[in-house]
């Protein structure tokens, strides 16, 4: 669980800038390569590059190299998280009713 | 209400109203039920005032602890609402809260039964969401795992 909260934490960070967003969109279409996604930025090819790794490091790409030329590819499945997110607060919120009512039972008998 | 966003939890707990109350501003209660066991929960602000300070922290060992939530109350009504944000802490510092910023309403009426307890957590819209959309997933990883072969292919043949 504590896992998953990083995975979906990691992927909002990731999301949060609008460069990376615009690299993310453009990969949606397909793979491409850095230099073909870093020429539609206004920054230095470095500075780019973080961006990259952030994405990289967060699961949401992978880069293949081939020859000199660095391929990007979007991890759909990591994107796929945020989907879930929802259902994911909403059971946080069920089980925590549930507790609520249990220790809400208890005390009802230690009343009696 | 924005069903994407924000959700709702109802329930009617058997017991009246006061007691359900005390489950949630007793510091040694609510510490019992706010985070799922073996996980330990330890209370140090728990003012349910409007701009009281929600603040507890989370231990597997029961020896370490971290920071679980730094929130603070907005509306207080003795039996009747409570409403926090994890958007301003108990300090009353604006946060930038992950994974999402959000405000949760809870709500106690008096049912035939006990209480009527309701719960609505309006979430904040992340950017991501809205790029989901536009990215849209009708093609899979199939098509993705072709289209990467093939630029490699590519590449190579040159």
């Amino acid at each position: 669980m504590a896992q998953y909260d990083e995975a979906v934490d990691g992927v909002f960070v990731a999301l949060a800038d609008p460069t990376r967003r615009s690299v993310i969109r453009r990969l949606g279409r397909g793979p491409t390569s850095v230099g073909e996604l870093a020429g539609g930025f206004p920054m230095t090819l470095p500075s780019f590059m973080k961006h990259v790794r952030t994405l990289e490091s967060n699961g949401l790409i992978r880069t293949v190299k081939v020859g000199r030329v660095r391929t990007c590819v979007l991890n759909r499945e990591r994107l796929a998280l945020v989907d879930d997110w929802l259902a994911e607060q909403r059971a946080t919120w069920e089980e925590r009713t549930d507790r609520l009512e249990s220790l809400v039972g208890e005390l009802m008998e230690e009343d009696q | 209400m924005n069903p994407e966003l924000d959700l709702v939890v109802e329930r009617v707990i058997r017991a009246p109203r006061a007691v359900v109350w005390s489950a949630w501003t007793e510091p040694s209660r609510f510490a019992r039920w706010w985070v799922p066991a073996p996980t330990v929960c330890r209370v140090d602000r728990l003012e349910v005032r409007p701009g009281g300070g929600l603040v507890t922290r989370m231990s597997d060992d029961g020896a370490t602890f971290v920071p679980h939530l730094d929130a603070s109350f907005v509306v207080a009504e003795e039996l009747e609402r409570i409403v926090f944000t994890n958007t301003i802490d108990s300090s009353w510092h604006p946060t930038n809260p992950t994974p999402i910023a959000m405000t949760a309403e809870v709500t106690f009426a008096d049912h035939p039964d006990g209480t009527a307890y309701r719960i609505v957590v309006r979430h904040g819209d992340p950017a991501s969401r809205k790029l989901h959309e536009e990215i849209g997933f009708a093609d899979g990883w199939g098509s993705v795992t072709a289209q990467l072969a093939e630029v490699a292919e590519s590449e190579v043949a040159r």
